[in-house]
């Protein structure tokens, strides 16, 4: 990760990988791409119907468009998380014969992941405005909810992408973290339920999951909705969201580094 | 680095953890971090030095096992060495464990813009390529099919097509005469030639020793992960035949010697016209057998017989003295001497053996028989053609 000058000198091959990855995930389906733009619809449709049924409509105010912003910006998390587990083993066959830097593998799955998730973003904004529920008097808190989020999915998807070259269980553990994650987000419920058992002060402490921190950006980007944090300064409590980012952005890094003199010897 | 020098490989040495070759686990790793076990390993390469200079092309033999492969993929960067280093100069285009990495899913077209972004090729530069790639690998209209339908054939022939055509200044190849065609053996032997020849280095491994032999500048052999011979492609491939022989013998396939031991063929060598020793045949390619007997006791009419054979087709030719009309009334202590010349020109290229035996005249009583006591290679054919040896052929044809 030599910075700026690797990335322009890789940029084709950067771009072909994440090609190929758009290309394979979609390779034989009939509606191809589309089913980028049709799956977060499908999602707001299922949504509306089981909160409208389980009566969670008291949660939060908008509580529908709160969960959807909720789970399409998790859906990028998650996807990456998945993706990444093959990132490296998965091409063993270009690891084990060609010389390249390694973190492109990596990165070029969360870029894959972020192309998708930029389409879905699309289709909800779309959605929100369309439907009235748009608030973007804070919009420009986008550009730290993707750019935090961005980092958490890199530094994810290099960890999980070296870690399970070398232990195989990666994949199961990671199935079993990511939806234990998924009910400590404020996903479905509002980060209120969480401070509850906080005491006053320490609220920042919820922030420690950064997608929590990355969720209530996006939430009060699109929605408007005040971000939570129980007493404490929300943009301390944000802070301490970034900073998760960034930590395992940089851990990310540091085993794909220690990982990647012995790729060549276990794939 | 000597100047000059497009590899250069300095105490290398590889280790690979043998549980990191079966199935890692979290398991392995905690119950080894318990029993504060060292995980055991197997030592592919031990101490290997070699330079490889710009333009040259050397060959790397050995038996399997032997860690070519291991070598390959350090020089190739992508097996980190576990001590010494590898420094090589130039773009380094590598073609190993057949197949240049293609993705299964993605069509020929696709894998080869990705090969090329991977070795760091502008689009624009691959797409004038393109053409000559897809042509020299001859897959026509399949090159838009994904490689999964391919045939291993398709498979290898434009993975060498990319590996070439993307002008690497290094070109390490891995065992790609062993698959494919007759035909594209002969333009990948071509190809590799003029790769040779326009000054860019090559490193390439190959069971064929025809093949690594003509192409070869000079050959490195490996042997249990050591280099234990360099040099010129000739004396290696016959040094290389040497050791196999040796190793052939040594094991318990070749029970060498049987007989009821009354007379002993006690030396044989191969000569050359003027009666020296040799190790190769010579370029006259007449077998020239010097054999030297010892006799406990006076024998009355032996006979003294020869066959050559291939490893893979037993016997090609045999004779001995009764059927060459040799008289040999009798043989007495202390012993003597004989000698036969034996014309080789009609013979395939290949390695070959050679046994000999001394037993009665009517065959009932061995006395003594040493299996592939001799061995020679030949290198070409004297002329083309099919099977092991050359018969005389006359041919008309005429229309009627």
């Amino acid at each position: 990760m030599a910075g700026g000058g690797f990335l322009a000198a890789r940029r084709e091959l950067i771009e072909s990988l994440v090609g190929r990855n758009l290309k394979i995930r979609y390779k034989g389906s009939a509606l191809g791409f589309f089913w980028s733009l049709l799956t977060p619809l499908c999602f707001i449709l299922i949504y509306a119907v089981f909160a409208r049924l389980l009566k969670f409509g008291g949660l939060t105010p908008d509580y529908l468009q709160y969960l959807v912003c909720g789970i399409i910006a998790w859906q990028f998390t998650v996807g990456c998380l998945n993706d990444s587990l093959h990132s490296i083993s998965g091409n063993a066959n270009l690891v084990k014969k060609v010389f390249f830097p390694r973190v492109i593998l990596p990165l070029s799955t969360a870029l894959a992941n972020l192309v998708n998730y930029i389409l879905t973003f699309a289709v909800l904004m779309l959605y929100l405005v369309a439907s009235g529920h748009a608030r973007l008097g804070c919009g420009w808190l986008l550009v730290p909810a993707f750019a935090m989020h961005f980092a958490l999915c890199l530094g994810l998807c290099c960890l999980c992408g070296t870690s399970n070259v070398f232990f195989r269980d990666t994949e199961h553990i990671v199935g079993v973290v990511s939806q234990a994650w998924f009910f400590t987000t404020p996903v479905m419920y509002p980060v209120s339920f969480q401070l509850d058992f906080l005491p006053a002060g320490i609220g920042w402490l919820a922030y420690l999951n950064p997608m929590t921190g990355i969720l209530a950006l996006y939430r009060k980007a699109l929605l408007g909705h005040a971000i939570e944090a129980g007493g404490c300064p929300p943009a301390a409590a944000v802070a301490v969201s970034a900073l998760v980012c960034a930590a395992v952005l940089v851990a990310g890094r540091q085993a794909l580094r220690a990982g990647d003199a012995r790729f060549g010897d276990v794939l | 680095m000597n100047p000059g020098a497009a590899i250069s490989i300095e105490h290398v040495t590889k280790r690979f953890p043998l549980s990191a070759l079966g199935s890692s686990s979290l398991k392995h790793l905690v119950i080894d971090a318990f029993r504060r076990r060292r995980a055991k390993v197997f030592q592919a390469l031990t101490d290997v030095n070699l330079e490889v200079r710009q333009g040259e092309s050397l060959g790397i033999i050995g038996s399997n096992g032997a860690g070519k492969s291991t070598l390959l993929s350090i020089i190739a960067g992508t097996i980190t060495p576990t001590e010494g280093r590898v420094r090589a100069r130039g773009k380094i285009s590598s073609l190993l464990e057949l197949g240049a990495g293609f993705h299964p899913d993605l069509t020929g077209r696709e894998n080869v813009f990705l090969y090329g972004a991977i070795m760091g090729i502008p689009r624009a530069e691959m797409r004038r390529r393109f053409d000559a790639i897809v042509d020299f690998a001859g897959i026509g209209e399949f090159i838009d099919q994904p490689v999964r339908f391919y045939s291993s054939g398709m498979y290898v022939r434009l993975g060498f097509s990319v590996a070439v055509q993307i002008d690497p200044d290094i070109l390490l190849v891995d065992e790609v005469l062993a698959v494919g065609d007759a035909d594209f053996q002969r333009r990948c032997l071509k190809r590799m030639n003029e790769f040779r020849h326009s000054g860019k280095t090559l490193v390439l491994i190959s069971h064929d020793l025809g093949a690594i032999q003509s192409i070869s500048d000079r050959i490195a052999i490996l042997d249990h992960g050591t280099i234990v011979n360099v040099g010129g492609p000739l004396d290696m491939v016959d040094a290389y035949h040497g050791r196999m022989l040796a190793e052939a013998a040594g094991g318990a396939a070749a029970a060498t010697e049987w007989g009821t031991r009354e007379a002993l063929i006690a030396r044989v060598s191969m000569t050359d016209a003027s009666g020296a020793p040799v190790k190769r045949l010579p370029d006259d390619r007449i077998i020239r057998i010097s054999l030297d007997y010892t006799a406990s006791r006076r024998i009355a009419a032996p006979v003294f017989g020869f066959g050559v054979a291939t490893p893979e087709r037993g016997v090609v030719f045999g004779s001995n003295t009764q059927i060459e009309g040799v008289a040999v009334p009798e043989i007495a202590p202390p012993g003597g001497h004989v000698s036969f010349e034996i014309d080789a020109s009609a013979l395939q290229a290949g390695n070959y053996t050679m046994s000999f035996s001394l037993h009665s005249a009517d065959h009932q009583t061995n006395y003594h028989r040493l299996e592939n006591a001799l061995s020679f290679y030949i290198d070409k054919a004297c002329r083309g053609f099919e099977g092991v040896a050359a018969l005389p052929v006359k041919c008309t044809v005429c229309a009627n």
